[in-house]
């Protein structure tokens, strides 16, 4: 039953035999004709030691010449269904069978020589290393003395057959996000990889490179390789490009579909199990007067590169400012400098008609600027401190929580517990630590603490990231609400969707420039990706 | 008068910094720090004089010094890698040992090596350790950045979790350059008492280890810059110990100044190197995961 190992029907078959030179055991049965089942997983679960059931009795199949995508929230058990597939976690029961074969898979170098590479969503690249030395690291076939002319010659006929192009040269952290991910791609491709596992491939691409890097999968599939993306968001992409959908929830399958036949309401409906979504009350107020004001304003990065580039812009009472980017674009300093934690080099900011360039943090605060960072681990709370604790280091300034210097802990800890009731925080009180808090439970906690200082301007940076569906809505109908009071908010987020539902103006930012600023009716998807990916400024 | 004897003296003390450097700079590379090395180069210089003085094999002594320097590297490797301890206190507790051990076990030997443990020189006042030092740093500079090996080294340094996905055995990598390190810094400590000054007497190393481990931070983890920062470090320090090859007309300074004078380099030259802005230019950084123990996924 020894088959042909490849079927090939693309342009350049020379660029296929480079890509799997490491022909594992199992590989001469894989029969990459399209359809053909060539992976199969039957009744996997695995518990992890919390007694946490991430998968239970799963079954999966991969064919060849399609995408199959894996369709589930944060926690639903992707991630380990993959994980285990990719070799880095063994499951407790059910088996894998590859051709026909029961195979175990130890290690993703096992998983690799079965053929089966997996694109982390958190880079597996080395940034210091060039992007040939990040492919070529783990290659059985790379010879004791490099010999680098050959391996660029081979990589770069393998990545020009799928359409990719990068430059071998760079290092990586030269690199922007989707140029990361290619590179991820194409070492495992050059690993051999005929079956490609892809994490949230497009949570940090712009618009069209979500477009490139969709007809670069479909080039590949036609060539008879197998794509698994697993998604969490982005339902338009899910089936604008899978053949078949699997979906996933509390680490059961619910249900498989082939995609020609879904829509986003009933997927959204399986991933989540209720109906609850795309569900924004929001509520058109009248703008009143100008809460901030930005005039030329510029900045560096931690790198002491220029990262913000005389943005000059306007939010006023009751406006959503949606600055939409991709992350690196410069929007993260430029939510550092309004907030005051890093200095600007040029321009000024007015609050409220006051400059305050020179204003301190803790002034601002009390000014009634309100700010929700980005990293809500790190920087938005203590991870060892209790909620009720993790409220008061932002209360300590406010007259009603602290006379004298000394905290009111009663008032602090009734109002967080009123807080916890009125968010839905899942936790068994205001004596919880932080640490032991679910993304978006902490993301609504830190919400709440920042809306007790009644801020007139909030600053929030990628509200939902990360979050699970109904977290991500309970945080964006809140913000709606704020501006119904109001409130003038600036909202950072790399989840166009989102900018473009709540916000009332929309500025792309590319490289640290505005790209313009579109009112909300003039702010299409494609018109605001392309300005997002620096390809048209606005004429204004 | 700076003549062709000063300046075989000089690469002589230059040799010292190179070999031990070397071997801290593997070391770092695969992302384990050292600080012990001056205790490497101590154990490695007893050993060493010991050997020599009881066979008369400068050789041989040779031998003992890299063994008995590589198996504290080892401990350190276990103590650092396998038990996942503080790199900073381990490589401490090392040097700590090494100068207690060396001082108590060495005090029967004081005194100068017997004649033929020395290792005569060769060419034009030099031994054949000098090249085979300098074959060592090539040999190091084309390992790192021209072989498989090397890219595993620097990747194990760089980021363990990235190594260990891409099918490298990360203990193992750091164990084998924590050896090498260990062996180097224990040939740099034979060198000393074998070949630079055959005597032995208490903590013969006065700081040249401190001064290494400077070298490697100073070479931005660089071999090439790694020979360049040993000569000048190499120079300074043997310009301390007959300052009269420089004599400045009118200018009568201290012996304890010159003594002073590699040490203040260093200082100086660390915190010029470390600013930001000298290693954006150098386009160099210090190995990510350098001081980090290793965590398997569990």
């Amino acid at each position: 039953m020894l088959r042909s190992p490849v079927n090939v029907t693309s342009t350049s078959p020379q660029a296929i035999q480079t890509a799997r030179p490491v022909a594992g055991p199992y590989s001469h049965f894989m029969d990459l004709s399209k359809g053909e089942k060539i992976l199969e997983m039957r009744g996997i679960t695995k518990i992890f030691s919390g007694g946490v059931v991430a998968n239970d009795q799963v079954d999966f199949d991969i064919r060849a010449g399609e995408i199959h995508a894996l369709l589930g929230e944060n926690g639903a058990g992707k991630s380990t269904l993959m994980h285990i597939l990719s070799g880095l976690i063994e499951p407790d029961e059910g088996e894998i069978i590859i051709g026909g074969q029961q195979v175990r898979i130890g290690s993703p170098q096992d998983a690799l020589k079965l053929g089966i590479g997996m694109v982390h969503q958190h880079r597996k690249l080395i940034p210091a290393h060039s992007v040939l030395e990040n492919i070529i690291i783990g290659h059985p076939r790379t010879p004791i003395i490099l010999n680098k002319h050959k391996a660029k010659k081979e990589i770069s006929q393998l990545a020009q057959s799928f359409g990719f192009e990068i430059d071998l040269d760079a290092k990586v952290w030269q690199l922007d996000a989707s140029e990361a991910q290619v590179v991820e791609i194409v070492k495992v491709l050059y690993l051999g990889a005929r079956i490609l596992i892809l994490d949230e491939p497009t949570s940090t691409l712009t618009p069209p490179e979500t477009e490139q890097l969709m007809s670069s999968l479909k080039s590949m599939v036609k060539q008879g390789l197998a794509v698994v993306p697993f998604i969490t968001h982005k339902l338009p992409v899910v089936l604008d490009i899978s053949d078949r959908i699997t979906i996933l929830r509390n680490g059961k399958i619910v249900d498989h579909i082939l995609t020609e036949k879904a829509d986003e309401k009933w997927l959204a409906r399986k991933m989540v199990g209720k109906e609850t979504l795309f569900d924004l009350h929001r509520t058109e107020v009248e703008l009143g007067q100008e809460i901030l004001k930005v005039v030329d304003l510029s900045a560096m990065n931690n790198k002491g590169f220029q990262a913000v580039k005389g943005v000059s812009f306007s939010v006023r009472e009751g406006e959503i400012f949606g600055i939409a980017g991709v992350s690196g674009n410069g929007q993260f300093e430029l939510a550092e400098v309004l907030m005051g934690l890093r200095k600007p080099t040029q321009g000024a900011i007015f609050f409220q008609g006051k400059d305050i360039k020179r204003t301190s943090i803790k002034k601002r605060w009390s000014l009634g600027i309100g700010y929700v960072p980005a990293e809500r681990i790190e920087v938005g709370s203590v991870a060892d401190f209790s909620l009720g604790d993790n409220m008061a280091i932002n209360l300590y300034f406010n007259d009603n929580y602290c006379k004298w210097g000394i905290l009111n802990f009663k008032k602090i800890y009734q109002d967080t517990e009123a807080s916890i009731r009125e968010f839905s925080i899942k936790t068994p009180g205001h004596r919880a630590k932080a640490k032991e808090m679910s993304g978006g439970n902490l993301q609504k906690l830190i919400l709440a603490r920042v809306i007790s200082c009644r801020p007139r301007l909030l600053i929030v940076n990628l509200p939902t990231q990360g979050l699970d569906v109904g977290a991500g809505e309970f945080v964006q109908n809140k913000l709606l609400e704020l501006k119904k009071q109001g409130v003038a908010i600036l909202l950072i987020s790399e989840d166009l969707d989102e900018t473009l539902s709540l916000s009332d103006s929309v500025a792309p930012i590319y490289e640290g420039q505005l790209m313009g600023i579109l009112s909300r009716a003039e702010a299409d998807k494609q018109k605001v990706g392309r300005m997002m990916a620096g390809m048209v400024r606005s004429s204004e | 008068m700076i003549n062709w004897e000063f300046c075989v003296a000089f690469i002589q003390a230059s040799m010292i910094f190179l070999l031990a450097a070397t071997g801290e700079l593997v070391n770092q590379r695969s992302g384990v720090l050292n600080v012990g090395l001056e205790g490497l180069m101590l154990v490695g210089a007893l050993a060493a004089f010991a050997i020599a003085a009881k066979t008369g094999s400068p050789w041989l002594g040779f031998a003992g010094g890299m063994v008995s320097g590589g198996l504290i590297g080892l401990l350190h490797g276990f103590l650092s890698i396998s038990l996942k301890a503080d790199q900073t206190v381990s490589g401490m507790g090392m040097w700590i040992l090494a100068l207690g051990m060396t001082t108590y076990l060495g005090q029967p030997l004081s005194g100068p090596l017997p004649g033929d443990g020395r290792l005569e020189s060769v060419i034009a006042g030099l031994t054949p350790m000098f090249f085979i030092g300098i074959v060592i740093v090539i040999c190091v500079w084309f390992g790192l950045f021209r072989t498989k090996y090397g890219l595993w080294v620097r990747s194990a340094g760089e980021d363990p979790s990235v190594a260990v996905v891409s099918g490298l055995n990360v203990t193992r990598i750091r164990y084998i350059c924590v050896v090498f390190g260990g062996v180097m810094g224990g040939l740099a400590g034979a060198y000393l008492t074998l070949v630079y000054n055959p005597v032995w007497s208490p903590n013969p190393t006065m700081g040249r280890g401190w001064i290494a481990l400077a070298i490697v931070f100073f070479s931005m983890w660089r071999p090439e810059i790694m020979l360049l920062g040993s000569f000048l470090f190499g120079f300074l320090w043997h310009l301390a110990i007959s300052p009269s090859a420089l004599q400045f007309q009118g200018i009568d300074l201290s012996y304890h100044f010159y003594r002073m004078i590699p040490f203040i380099a260093t200082i100086v030259v660390l915190t010029v190197i470390s600013s930001k802005k000298i290693s954006r230019i150098i386009g160099a950084e210090k190995p990510a995961a350098l001081g980090k123990p290793y965590f398997d996924q569990d």
